[in-house]
């Protein structure tokens, strides 16, 4: 149920989704890996809309050389734990919000017990192997996973929904090289803001979500094209011959 | 034959706008990357690795449709054809 005073606060949103939107974001736990870049925009996006739960995950510190796009991060908190910046931001736009924050790297050991009770996962880590790593646990429990990734002037993002769609392997099956990456920081926040976007269109059942499409960003000329994409049978994660496949949540 | 190129991201700042790119007939997408490559130093590190084998991250589209690592090399491209090439990015 819905208070009066979030039946007010989210008045302009529930004219357009509901109360029955509005009590779904509520209900929703939404476990947000990386607050960088990608992670603080969509967070505070999060935040504003009412997410009820998120779990933000991150184990850096907040350095000088973030703060031209981490949008939570600010000067006095260099040096900070990021999950601690950020949740200390996120709690004051949105106090009604239950924060979680784990400062902890993604693995393929801990991805696992992280995610497992999410609504829905957002991918906004800056490296290859913790996207896999996060990918294979939301196939396991068959949890969506909005990917949104990064560089310079250019970004995509699509929606990876078990079962159903090309997971980030199938699309990615080998890593792009590279750890430190230049970035406008419009860039991050623009696929941030979409990557919320996607979350508050799945949470609600509103729209239709970036399904086996890729959505490729390039801020130069302000261009966005839409790559469809296919499930590879053969995946190494999410392929027929794993058991319990096509990934529908069954697979240990 | 005439072969539409679709550049994204990074490819696309190192080898500019190709709109058309003429080959001969019956090539398929390494000669397609070969005469890419030969523009400059640049777009040939961005194409191929160390040893001359096409980057393995590298997303190929043809006619809006992907082409998998082993359909890369047996491919035949056709007048008209529109290839898309995409290295993706993985910041965050």
């Amino acid at each position: 149920m819905l208070s009066e005073r979030e039946i007010m606060r989210y008045s302009r949103q529930i004219a357009f989704i509901g109360e029955e939107g509005q009590e779904r974001l509520k209900a929703a736990h939404v476990v947000l890996a990386g607050t960088g870049g990608l992670g603080c925009p969509a967070a505070a996006y999060l935040a504003a809309a009412g997410v009820g739960r998120l779990t933000i995950i991150d184990s850096d510190r907040v350095e000088l050389t973030n703060l031209n796009r981490q949008i939570l991060h600010w000067e006095k908190d260099i040096g900070r734990e990021k999950v601690v910046s950020s949740g200390e931001k996120l709690g004051a736009m949105n106090p009604g919000m239950v924060i979680r924050e784990v400062c902890e790297t993604v693995t393929m050991e801990n991805a696992p017990s992280l995610i497992g009770q999410a609504s829905l996962v957002i991918d906004a880590l800056d490296n290859f192997p913790a996207r896999y790593a996060l990918n294979c646990a939301a196939l396991e429990y068959g949890i969506p996973c909005i990917h949104g990734a990064v560089s310079g002037f250019d970004g995509h993002i699509t929606t990876v929904i078990p079962g159903k769609t090309a997971c980030l392997q199938c699309i990615f099956p080998d890593p792009p090289g590279g750890s430190e990456f230049p970035i406008i920081g419009t860039t991050a926040g623009i696929i941030g803001i979409m990557q919320a976007n996607e979350a508050i269109k799945y949470l609600t059942g509103r729209g239709s979500l970036l399904e086996n499409r890729l959505l490729i960003w390039d801020g130069r000329d302000s261009s966005v094209t839409i790559l469809d994409l296919e499930r590879d049978p053969r995946c190494s994660a999410c392929g027929d011959h794993l058991p319990g496949a096509p990934g529908t949540g069954g697979r240990r | 034959m005439k072969i539409t190129v679709r550049a994204f991201a990074r490819f696309r700042e190192v080898v500019g706008e190709i709109q058309a790119l003429d080959l001969p007939e019956g090539s398929g997408i390494p000669a397609l990357l070969g005469a890419l490559a030969s523009r400059n130093d640049e777009s040939r590190d961005l194409l191929f690795d160390e040893q001359g084998m096409i980057r393995e991250h590298i997303i190929f589209m043809v006619n809006r449709k992907r082409v998998g690592r082993s359909a890369l090399q047996t491919i035949i491209l056709a007048e008209g054809d529109e290839v898309a090439i995409y290295p993706p990015v993985a910041g965050g």
